[in-house]
């Protein structure tokens, strides 16, 4: 698009916002602000309100209390159509009775743009996604990849302050997803537009978005860099929804502003973070990967496995602590043909000795 | 330093509060002027000294209280925040609640006020006219018949519609595609044109009983003609409901008992039979409705068979007793108004029939001969049939004089041209209802499934209530409501207009509801996120969307108009004389011929308003009546 830089963006900031549907609290006094600029990615389990607070920023739902600013504009009571938002929708919600070019010119004729200026504009557009001269198509006659590129295109072209996505790869297979998860990123930082971006795939999430907030059960439970959430986790619920994880209960043994050493199945590892609140009990997330298949006699904690994998470019095995049985997850990558353990064989295990942080 | 707030900032900031009290106070004020008058009338006169003093006071007529019903129904819509944010939704919402107020809910009202006046011009509160009413062994008879008549004829049809929907859907008969259309043929004549044919054929000079049987101590006119009419005309309903099922019920289920060790018995009560009981239910409440409704067959064949409906308009344009003709509507419509009600609550519950994609639904099942022909002769019989009192009319039309002298002429058709100012008159009345209930039915679609607001629940049963009401009660309402000042309305077309674009409402919006559920409601969301207000949202996404929709349930309302005679023989005048009043005076005074041209012309009509359904939308007439 020639005119890139002057796409006026604005910070989006939510106060407070709940939503209640009869007796379910869908959305629970969420507070976020999203930098002008970056994208946002509200990631959860389905039914977590990721949805909800993406509809109430658009104006389809009403907040039963809290605020919506765009900019430094409260538009909580403006309905949808004043709002300087544009949302790109799960199903497309392409015009089925208009063709590509009325689909993309429809924001600008609700608008009363110059009948030669919607022409200019919607070209530009159309280019941008690389559909020209697919103007006189139907939506039903161009591919899923396609669709979503003029629904793009189409949010794209009333250079709205915010563009909003909802779960918008969700129904194209998985390589055209990957295809056009990083379509979608390049434009949003080629414009520098604030996006918020709802999904339920932690993999999206994390390949795309600057900022990642999870939700759960209405709440917004931690906010921060993908690589923030991965290492430190605020929870149970963060660390089991991002990636795969070993939850495993630890005793404190010590600890002091530089870290914590802990006790975990006999083995002792050291924290980065000391807990918050020491006299509470502790667990400790151990990631499969961090954790390792020893061979040797005398090192490691004895283990039985109990199933192996295979997942690609990694091995997942199931081990059982002999002993009390605990369960572990352990990831082992580029496994060689000659090294793998079958299912029954006795192993030893050995954990990593320094991690990020605690929950508490 | 706040800047000192002027007068225009004040106004500019309440802008959207202003305009819509602005709109409030129009609209209370024009719905003021249309219910409500001050008349100037007599107070007293008196003579002194020869000079008369006349003292006039100023009285108010018409109704405040509908005026008060319609204050309160434009207050529910203000609580909704969403509404009050946008003026155009609200007045839209407030339009639709004040024309249901006056135009459906006032009218039906108006039954029972009248029903529990005293005789008389006497306006208090009395049940009079219920003890006089049950004082009469004619009111006891017309209401036990009308009873027994809707039970008998509503379990015939459905029993029959049963046997025939599930020929014709689930077994391997032949000449199916054919048989379909004949079976359902007589739901597009007008509903006394079915007694008509049977009169030319079995009555007392019919062509099968007198002619050909040479029968003449037995008598059409009774119980039994009534009854076999409401069969012929309420089976199609029966069938397509049933057809609907049938033709998506998994087979899967079915081949899953009988693995299970179900056999045939079992199998058709433990599954086959629980699987169609709310489409049993609901086509036997929808015909015990349109059988204790009926009008025109009872009027033509009822002989002295008393029942409510024909009752309710003797007592009142016969005998001139307008409350004991209201008391008697009241008895006809509380039993309509109970099965109406049963039949939503079926239709609410959870429906077991589900449409799957993958699902084998409607898999014929291959009979044994001693099944299939049995079943064939029957609805290859009802087919016949349908097409011999068709064909009777198009005979009847061509001849000199039915039942005397079969020879050709052209007399009978030359005649309808007597009556070319009431088809003109049918035409422009039966197109504007069309369209008018058309459009009210698509918008109150479009709210009561698009929008959340207070009263909408009880905009949706308003908007749907009229299927309940027999039509000689709707008429019957329209004239206790609308005769006197300020409305003045009848003897215009302007009545007859909203009463038959009313009555036929329900059809139009079932008909957008489900439609509108058939849009994915993103795209309307689409519309309003990319700047689209909601006005531009509904005529440039939601309409469009919704044109087949819109036009069937134009075309639906446009033939029940041109048809219907319930309401019409009491809304239509000496100036809106309509063509279906004066063929049922032609039918009951004039020869059977003259009459049967009559008939003729309307079935051509209502044909070729099919076609042009046909030809608009791609949908046959039979998706024009599936409405449950």
């Amino acid at each position: 698009m020639a005119s890139e830089a002057n796409f006026a963006t604005a910070s989006i900031r939510l106060e407070n916002l709940s939503k209640q549907f009869k007796e379910i609290l869908a959305v629970d006094d969420v507070t976020l602000e999203v930098e002008p600029g970056t994208l946002v990615c509200l990631l959860g389990p389905s039914g977590c309100g990721k949805t909800t607070t993406l509809r109430m920023i658009a104006g389809f739902e009403d907040p039963t209390s809290g605020k919506v600013f765009i900019g430094d504009e409260d538009v909580t009571e403006m309905p949808p159509y004043a709002r300087p938002s544009a949302m790109v929708f799960q199903s497309y919600a392409l015009f089925p009775h208009m063709s590509v070019y009325e689909n993309v010119a429809y924001g600008l004729k609700a608008r009363r743009t110059p009948r030669s200026e919607i022409r200019t504009k919607v070209r530009e557009a159309l280019d941008l996604i690389e559909l020209e001269g697919q103007d006189d198509k139907s939506p039903s006659q161009l591919s899923g990849g396609q669709q979503q590129r003029v629904a793009l295109a189409r949010a794209l072209v009333i250079r709205p302050k915010v563009l909003l996505f909802d779960e918008p790869l969700s129904n194209l297979d998985a390589q055209l997803r990957v295809r056009m998860r990083g379509e979608l990123r390049d434009v949003q930082r080629r414009l520098g537009i604030t996006s918020v971006y709802v999904t339920h795939d932690q993999e999206e999430a994390f390949s795309i978005a600057d900022v990642v907030a999870i939700m759960n059960q209405g709440r917004l439970t931690q906010l921060g860099s993908p690589l923030d959430l991965y290492r430190r986790p605020a929870d149970r619920f963060v660390a089991e929804f991002v990636g795969l994880s070993n939850v495993l209960p630890a005793e404190l043994v010590g600890s002091n502003d530089k870290g914590a050493d802990i006790r975990v199945l006999g083995q002792m590892i050291h924290s980065r973070q000391a807990p918050t609140n020491p006299s509470a009990s502790i667990s400790v997330v151990l990631r499969p990967e961090a954790i390792r298949i020893v061979t040797g006699e005398d090192s490691g904690i004895p283990a039985r496995v109990r199933t192996l994998a295979y997942i690609g470019p990694i091995a997942r095995y199931t081990v059982a602590i002999d002993g009390d049985g605990t369960e572990l997850i352990v990831d082992l990558s580029n496994p060689a043909s000659d090294e793998f353990y079958e299912e029954g064989t006795a192993v030893r295990i050995s954990l990593p000795k320094e991690v990020p942080a605690l929950l508490s | 330093m706040p800047e000192p707030l002027t007068f225009s900032d004040w106004i500019r900031n309440r802008r959207p509060l202003l305009i819509i009290a602005g709109i409030q106070i129009v609209l209370l004020a024009f719905i003021a002027t249309r219910v409500m008058d001050i008349v100037i009338v007599e107070d007293s006169r008196e003579v002194v000294d020869g000079v008369e003093t006349i003292t006039l006071r100023r009285e108010l007529i018409g109704d405040p209280l509908l005026f008060a019903l319609a204050a309160v129904g434009m207050a529910l819509p203000l609580s909704s925040k969403n509404l009050r944010r946008e003026p155009v939704m609200l007045l839209t919402v407030q339009l639709m609640i004040v024309a249901l107020l006056i135009f459906v809910l006032w009218p039906v009202g108006q039954i029972f006020v009248e029903g529990f006046e005293g005789s008389g011009g006497d306006k208090r509160f009395s049940l009079e006219n219920y003890q006089r009413l049950f004082s009469r062994p004619m009111v006891a008879r017309a209401s036990r018949n009308t009873v027994l008549l809707g039970i008998t004829s509503a379990t015939l049809s459905t029993l029959i519609g049963a046997v025939v929907a599930y020929t014709l859907t689930l077994t391997d008969i032949p000449w199916k595609r054919i048989l379909r259309v004949l079976v359902v043929l007589t739901l597009v004549s007008p509903p006394f044109a079915v007694s008509f044919s049977f009169i030319l054929l079995f009555g007392r000079r019919g062509l099968i009983t007198y002619d050909l049987l040479g029968i003449r101590a037995w008598s059409i006119y009774g119980p039994d003609g009534i009854i076999m009419v409401q069969l012929i005309s309420n089976i199609p309903l029966a069938v397509l409901i049933l057809m609907g099922v049938f033709s998506s019920m998994d087979r899967d289920l079915e081949d899953a008992a009988e693995d299970l060790g179900a056999k045939t018995f079992r199998l058709l009560r433990t599954i086959t039979f629980p699987l169609v009981t709310p489409a049993l239910l609901t086509a036997w409440l929808l015909n015990f409705i349109s059988s204790i409704s009926d009008f025109g067959n009872p009027m033509l064949i009822g002989g002295d068979f008393q029942l409510l409906a024909p009752q309710a308009y003797i007592q009142r344009v016969e005998l001139f007793d307008p409350q004991l003709s209201a008391a008697l509507a009241v008895l006809l419509v509380i039993p309509a108004l109970f099965a109406f009600a049963l039949q939503h609550w079926i239709s609410n519950r959870k429906s077991y029939v589900t449409v799957t994609g993958g699902a084998r639904t409607g898999q014929i099942r291959k009979l044994s001969g001693w099944f299939k022909w049995p079943l064939f002769s029957i609805v290859l019989f009802l087919g016949m049939f349908n097409l011999l009192l068709y064909g009777s009319i198009f005979v009847g039309a061509a001849v000199k004089a039915w039942g005397f002298d079969f020879s050709l002429t052209l007399r009978n058709v030359k005649g309808l041209l007597i009556a070319i100012g009431e088809l003109r008159n049918s035409l422009f009345v039966a197109a504007v209802a069309g369209v008018l209930g058309g459009f009210i039915g698509i918008i109150l679609a479009s709210l009561v499934t698009r929008r959340r607001f207070a009263g909408r629940g009880a905009l949706d049963f308003a908007g749907t209530l009229m299927y309940a009401i027999p039509g000689t009660v709707v008429g019957i309402g329209y004239i206790i409501a609308f005769n006197a000042a300020p409305y003045l309305w009848t003897g215009t077309f302007f009545i007859i207009i909203v009463a038959f674009a009313f009555r036929r409402l329900p059809v139009g919006l079932r008909s957008g509801v489900a439609a509108e559920k058939q849009i994915d409601p993103h795209l309307e969301e689409a519309s309003l996120d990319l700047g689209a207000s909601r006005p531009r949202t509904f005529a440039k996404v939601t309409f469009p969307l919704l044109r087949t929709a819109f036009l069937a349930g134009v075309i639906y309302i446009f033939i029940r108009s041109m048809t219907d005679l319930s309401a019409a023989i009491f809304l239509s005048s000496a100036r809106t004389q309509l063509f279906t009043v004066r063929m049922f005076n032609v039918m009951v005074r004039g020869s059977p011929s003259e009459a049967a041209a009559f008939a003729a012309l309307l079935i051509v009509i209502i044909m070729l308003a099919l076609g042009l359904l046909g030809r608009l939308t791609g949908k046959s007439f039979v998706d024009l009546f599936r409405i449950t």
